[in-house]
């Protein structure tokens, strides 16, 4: 038989020159590259901006489709393409926005107020089934005052109309549907936007690529000549490309890699969160299936949640415990009604004593399988546990999103525990769960006079001492009746390259990038 | 083999509980309006109803319409399709020029050192979980080294080299179980046909070493070209895992995409195309099995 002598050394380093070889062509071109790249999560599904539901994919049709107003990195309300915020009229239904008057077009046709008309009156067309139309359905009419005066009369006075108008909408050229056809607003908006980025190409599942707007109106807050959004499903392979400089900035890190690299500088990584208004993890409890149709043990359930030791070891500080729907830094958190739900076994005991089902209880916690931002599934272990303490049993059911989502739509849930994200307004979960003829009122089955009482005077004033008392009302109501259970509010967190100037966290959770700047970009 | 598939298919997406008329039309959506989604598109019909218009018209619109983008499945279907099969043929190729070499010399140098050492390898190779293997590969060679970009594939366009580096490491996460159980295959195929009696009279009447080695070599493909022939089809399945953890845009990746938004026409197409691939892969390794085995063409 034949022998073949083997040299190890010659033959691992052949592989190694073999590899390193294929590679070096790609760190040279990396560092090329002149171009913002960020990684988010999910696959757009449209560009189309009154379809776009997913708030980290938001991101693609906010650099190209603009609103009348936006929401800047504190969380406050700004002019966008207004030239200030509107004059509301003295009943509140009136909102008169006077319009800048140096936007164009990508495709270069002037903005004017026929424009903002002309989207939201296709919005409203119920034939054209715009995703979040239901939100909208106050307005009464849009009216063009003159080229650059445009009014909105609303049905009844509705505060967050003009947070909505910050995100669930986008102004497009009048006439453009009928011009270009609704495909190429769901597959290839190029020019048909006022935003800073102009659509280039887009590739399912991989890459959306924009260049600069050259004659975007605000002329300098555009650090980038190309922006690659790409789209990473995979949490690991985001952390990989950012690690190794493939990326500039990440949307929706994994918590634990969020913890270990903001402080990791020295791998040229940093990160920081800031709370996400208007988003908050709760379990909605459904108050006409048992257990939960009893007060006394909706109440025992949430004061049997040590919300501060799910907060901080599980979600590494990421998530605001908070008893009630605000977070305890917001000017409208009521703590009083909030410390009457903290954390205590002995007062869930009695609660759970006066139940009828004092002799104990069984129920099924719904919650995904699959963590989008953050992920619930330790906190539905931390809550079983809890609660076996007091001698209720909890069935945990993990489903996949669009399964959940049915369950809970259709109200078949005796609980689920979900991180809901909304716009910065107050009240938008609150309305959402708890009024009539809302697409998840039927997950609570819960309603109440009062409630909805007080939630129509809540949109008759928009300032914080007007806003304030309501606001803490309607927590004491819903912290007295618990028809949820609510852990807290979640923060908006991302990890980035430190050679990425002025970008921060986001409060409404998609990415803001027209002033970020890639220091190694050229 | 793909009637059955795509019926059997047909069947299981349709038992799914969330419409496709919810994700389509929004949260939002009316009863009034998912019905009228699902009657247009014949969601309301009976399942054979439904299964029969779909075969209808594969031959004169082709896959028709993802519900989701409102594309068309068969360009979504060219711009990945191509991506995958790429991957699995560097795969293929990488396992081949493992296997094969590595198969040999175990082979010939049976019992000592080598032989232990490729033994010992290809058991680790086949026993690592592909998913691991793949992240601590990205770890090690994008991370650390920086020698390959982490996630997707880089267009040719920017350079043969770049685009093959970028194949690297997705390629080889899938190739070394392959190369691990191959390379055993090979191993054993060759130390028996070594075994043989015409092997010892070829030794023995003085033919070149060479020539001995090249009968040996032949004689030894059956078994291999057969399990390497099944091995091309079952690379596309591996594909779902490894294309996720590098990010490819390929068919799994548009597969599972497809199933969390419940694009049942995007689902068929996909499933389907796998289907055609491992059938036609596994007729190709038959066809060479017949070209390299005579005995075979007359069977």
């Amino acid at each position: 038989m034949a022998s073949v002598s083997l040299n190890r050394r010659v033959f691992l380093q052949g592989g190694a020159v073999t590899i390193g070889g294929l590679g070096g062509s790609f760190a040279a071109r990396a560092a090329d590259e002149r171009s913002l790249v960020v990684a988010i999560p999910s696959n757009p599904s449209t560009f189309d901006p009154i379809n776009q539901g997913n708030h980290d994919a938001m991101v693609v049709n906010q650099l190209i489709f603009e609103n009348l107003i936006e929401i800047d990195g504190e969380g406050r309300r700004r002019p966008m393409l207004a030239k200030a915020m509107p004059t509301i009229s003295a009943d509140r239904t009136e909102y008169v926005f006077e319009l800048r008057d140096d936007v164009t077009f990508q495709n270069g046709q002037p903005f004017t107020a026929e424009d903002v008309k002309y989207s939201y009156d296709y919005m409203l067309d119920p034939t054209h089934k715009a995703l979040r139309r239901s939100v909208w359905t106050n307005i009464e009419s849009v009216d063009v005052l003159d080229r650059y005066k445009v009014r909105f009369k609303l049905k009844t006075p509705f505060r967050p109309f003009l947070d909505y108008m910050t995100k669930y909408m986008g102004i497009f050229p009048a006439g453009s549907r009928e011009k270009y056809g609704n495909e190429v607003f769901q597959q290839k908006p190029e020019g048909l936007g006022t935003g800073p980025g102009i659509f280039v190409s887009a590739r399912s599942n991989d890459v959306v690529e924009f260049r600069r707007n050259p004659n975007y109106w605000r002329k300098d807050s555009i650090a980038w000549d190309r922006l690659r959004v790409r789209i990473v499903s995979e949490e690991a392979a985001r952390i990989a490309a950012l690690l190794s400089k493939s990326v500039h900035i990440i949307g929706a890190p994994p918590v634990r890699d969020y913890v270990r690299l903001r402080q990791a500088r020295a791998q040229g990584i940093t990160g920081g969160s800031r709370p996400a208004l208007g988003s908050l993890m709760l379990m909605i409890h459904n108050t006409r299936k048992p257990p939960f149709d009893d007060p006394n043990f909706r109440k025992a359930v949430s004061l049997a949640t040590d919300r501060k030791t799910i907060a901080e070891k599980i979600f590494n500080g990421l998530v605001e415990p908070s008893a009630v729907p605000a977070p305890a830094s917001a000017w409208w958190y009521n703590a009083k009604a909030a410390e009457g739900l903290a954390f205590n076994l002995d007062q869930a005991k009695a609660y759970l004593a006066k139940s009828r089902y004092a002799s104990g209880a069984e129920f099924e916690l719904l919650y995904s399988s699959q963590g989008y931002l953050l992920d619930v599934g330790d906190a539905a272990l931390f809550i079983q546990a809890s609660l076996a303490r007091l001698g209720i049993k909890v069935k945990l059911q993990p489903l996949e999103t669009g399964q959940l989502i049915e369950q809970v739509f259709a109200g078949n849930q005796a609980s689920v525990l979900m991180a809901v994200i909304g716009p910065s307004d107050p009240t938008f979960i609150i309305q959402g769960i708890y009024t009539p003829n809302q697409v998840m009122t039927r997950s609570s089955g819960y309603s109440s006079e009062r409630l909805n009482t007080l939630l129509a005077d809540s949109f008759r004033v928009d300032d914080e001492p007007s806003l304030g008392p309501i606001l803490a009302d309607m927590q004491a109501i819903l912290a007295e009746d618990s028809p949820s259970t609510w852990i807290g509010a979640i923060h908006s967190f991302n990890l980035w390259r430190t050679n990425v100037q002025g970008f921060e966290p986001n409060t409404g959770i998609t990415l803001r990038l027209t002033d970020v700047a890639p220091t190694d970009a050229r | 083999m793909l009637i059955v598939v795509s019926a059997v298919l047909f069947a299981l997406t349709r038992l799914t509980p969330l419409s496709p008329a919810r994700i389509v039309l929004g949260a939002d959506a009316t009863a009034e309006q998912i019905q009228a989604f699902e009657h247009d598109r014949g969601l309301d019909r009976s399942l054979p109803a439904q299964y029969s218009a779909w075969v209808a018209q594969l031959p004169r619109s082709g896959f028709g319409q993802s519900y989701i983008t409102g594309r068309s499945i068969d360009l979504e279907l060219l711009e990945s399709l191509p991506v995958t099969v790429e991957l699995v043929v560097v795969t293929f190729l990488l396992t081949l020029a493992g296997a094969i070499p590595l198969g040999l010399i175990a082979a010939l140098t049976e019992d000592r050192w080598p032989d232990h050492l490729i033994r010992m390898l290809s058991l680790m190779a086949v026993s690592v979980p592909g998913f691991w293997l793949a992240l601590i590969l990205v770890r090690v060679f994008a991370v650390k080294l920086g020698w390959v970009p982490p996630i997707g594939i880089t267009p040719l366009a920017e350079g043969w080299h770049a685009h093959l580096a970028s194949l690297v490491l997705p390629a080889l996460s899938i190739a070394l179980y392959y190369i691990g159980a191959l390379s055993r295959l090979m191993r054993a195929a060759v130390i028996e046909v070594l075994g043989q009696d015409y092997v010892r009279t070829a030794h023995s009447l003085g033919l070149s070493r060479g020539l001995v080695a090249r009968y040996v070599v032949k004689n030894a493909l059956p078994p291999f070209v057969s399990v390497a022939g099944m091995s091309f089809g079952y690379m596309f399945g591996w594909a779902i895992i490894i294309e996720l953890v590098f990010n490819i845009p390929g068919l799994s990746r548009a597969l599972l995409t497809a199933i969390t938004q419940r694009d049942y026409p995007m689902i068929q197409a996909t499933v389907l195309v796998v289907t055609a691939m491992f059938i036609v892969s596994n007729l190709v390794a038959d066809l060479i099995q017949r070209l390299i085995n005579p005995r075979l063409r007359h069977a």
